[in-house]
């Protein structure tokens, strides 16, 4: 077979484009690589204890503790179940309450001052979102002492950050004509924003907010660890009292409620939008 | 004289549905009224605990002792828990990328048997929280930065899996069907058809799951993984209030400086697509 080539300049400034991807990419895979290694020796291969792990067998024996199930615990994972369930329930609605005055100080297009308190409402997006949950919880159980509150709190405030960022750039990205229309027929502020405004967020926001509850049962299952009620004060303890049988129940409680939660929260943004 | 009739009545929702909106609302809101009662919250304890919250801070944990995040020793900490986030979200990037090529009902090598393993190996990763793992990890392999490693690749398994998946599953059949007819096996189908379309995509997905791997890093310490999180547990048991705000200070910063890394990285490769 003949191949006419009929412009070889422009195959050869393709080659030469190709070539210049190939050197980019090896560099760039090169560094990774390099990058990694450097992780691997600075804090695998220093900082593992390998003597006290005890080879293959120490860690089959480790893993094997988990897999004989303590059943005498299924009548206590009833109520811890439930607190978590209910923790991440109120969680979610008040970090809802909580994302309401943000999302409104964080949007651009009702803040009340865009120089002082648009840039506070994003601030405070950022912050919610980057501390972690753990370290709300902490900050709450020494705020307002140990139980359910810290834990619900916690979750609140972690929840603020997603819901008011999604709820402020649903408001951003509004039609301005119902608003207008509304206020044109001598609708007051809060008519324009109940029937102007809201229809036009709620699918979105109500989308997020069930998004959102599905990771906070997620995170409430954890708060118990810090001091919060629930399913992780019962895993805390069958690990501090060294029951393996009855972690690996907790750990199926946990499946279990969150499989439930996931497909709840399918079938109702499906239901929503 | 003027007409007496008075004026329709408008409201939003007519009969039916007016019945089935606020009903829904009542179980809602009598749901939560006895999840606050079943959990023990003290009410007018939560009303007031954003001022607590506020006058704890000022009072316990102001002004941050910020030399003692400057310390060599913190500094090393923070280098740490970069190499950690990095080393288990390059790790779970790797893991998820077959994970996911199997949970995608599109293009999974077989529905039957790799499907269900795909699916239910991220869902599982994903379900246990990252604080779980970092325990399990811990009560396995000791305490370390190498559990902290193992536990950060399973979460980062869970949440790239998913989001790989998705992505998957939203690409043009045609180059797959054009594959297949040819006489492709899955392998190669995955390679040429489906690699070259989702390439760009999973690159932002990865660099979004080093972000938020580190965020995660900065607590999986705390639960003996290594890194900022372990002096974040010792202050907090030591009491050494201003030192953990400093800490947290500390991390919030780090937290930030990744998430604008993150985003310039994204934006980066999104150009040079």
């Amino acid at each position: 077979m003949f191949l006419t080539i009929q412009n070889p300049q422009g195959v050869a400034s393709q080659l030469d484009l190709r070539r210049k991807r190939l050197t980019k990419m090896t560099l760039i895979w090169g560094g990774i690589i390099l990058f990694i290694a450097w992780c691997v020796s600075g804090t695998i291969i220093q900082d593992t204890d390998w003597s006290r792990i005890g080879g293959r067998n120490g860690v089959l024996a480790g893993i094997s503790r988990y897999f004989w199930l303590d059943l005498n615990l299924l009548p206590e994972l009833i109520i811890p179940t439930l607190e978590t369930f209910m923790m991440a329930c109120v969680g979610t609605v008040l970090g809802c309450f909580f994302s309401l005055p943000v999302a409104w100080l964080g949007a651009a297009n009702v803040t009340p001052s865009k120089t002082i308190l648009y840039p506070l409402g994003r601030f405070l997006m950022v912050l919610s979102r980057s501390v972690h949950e753990i370290v709300w919880a902490l900050i709450f159980v020494s705020a307002v002492g140990l139980g359910a509150l810290p834990g619900i709190l916690a979750i609140a405030m972690r929840s603020v950050g997603f819901i008011s960022k999604i709820t402020a750039e649903a408001i951003e990205n509004i039609d301005a004509k119902p608003v207008e229309a509304i206020r044109a027929v001598g609708g007051n502020q809060f008519q324009v924003m109940y029937y102007g405004i809201l229809p036009q967020i709620y699918p979105v926001v109500l989308a997020t907010v069930i998004f959102e509850w599905d990771i906070n049962i997620r995170r409430s299952a954890v708060m118990g660890l810090v001091g919060a009620g629930g399913l992780g004060l019962l895993f805390f303890r069958q690990m501090n009292s060294f029951n393996y049988g009855g972690v690996s129940m907790v750990i199926l409680a946990i499946l279990l409620l969150i499989v439930l939660g996931e497909v709840i929260s399918h079938y109702l943004r499906k239901a929503v939008i | 004289m003027v007409d007496q009739h008075t004026p329709p009545k408008w409201s939003r929702y007519k009969y039916p549905e007016s019945l089935y909106k606020h009903g829904t609302l009542l179980i809602v809101l009598l749901f939560l009224g006895y999840s606050l009662h079943f959990l023990n919250v003290d009410i007018p304890l939560l009303l007031g605990a954003l001022g607590g919250l506020v006058g704890v801070v000022g009072d316990r944990y102001y002004p941050p002792d910020v030399a003692y995040v400057l310390d060599r020793g913190y500094l090393a900490a923070i280098l740490d828990t970069l190499q950690m986030s990095f080393l288990g979200g390059f790790a779970g990037v790797c893991l998820a990328i077959p994970l996911a090529w199997f949970s995608a009902w599109n293009v999974s090598p077989n529905r039957r048997v790799f499907f269900p393993i795909g699916r239910l190996g991220v869902i599982s990763c994903r379900a246990i929280h990252e604080t779980i793992w970092t325990i399990l990890f811990v009560s396995v392999l000791g305490f370390g930065m190498l559990a902290g490693v193992s536990a950060l690749t399973m979460f980062c398994v869970g949440f790239a899996g998913k989001l790989f998946a998705d992505e998957i599953e939203a690409i043009e059949m045609g180059p797959v069907e054009a594959m297949r007819s040819a006489g492709a096996n899955p392998f190669q189908v995955f390679l040429y058809a489906v690699v070259p379309q989702v390439r760009v995509a999973f690159t932002g997905i990865a660099i979004y799951t080093w972000d938020v791997a580190f965020r995660a890093a900065t607590v999986v310490g705390f639960f003996g993984g290594g890194g900022m999180g372990w002096y974040l547990k010792r202050n907090v048991q030591q009491l050494e209030n201003l030192r953990v705000a400093a800490i947290i200070l500390s991390i919030i910063a780090m937290v930030l400086v990744a998430e604008f890394l993150s985003g310039w990285l994204r934006a980066t490769v999104n150009r040079a697509k």
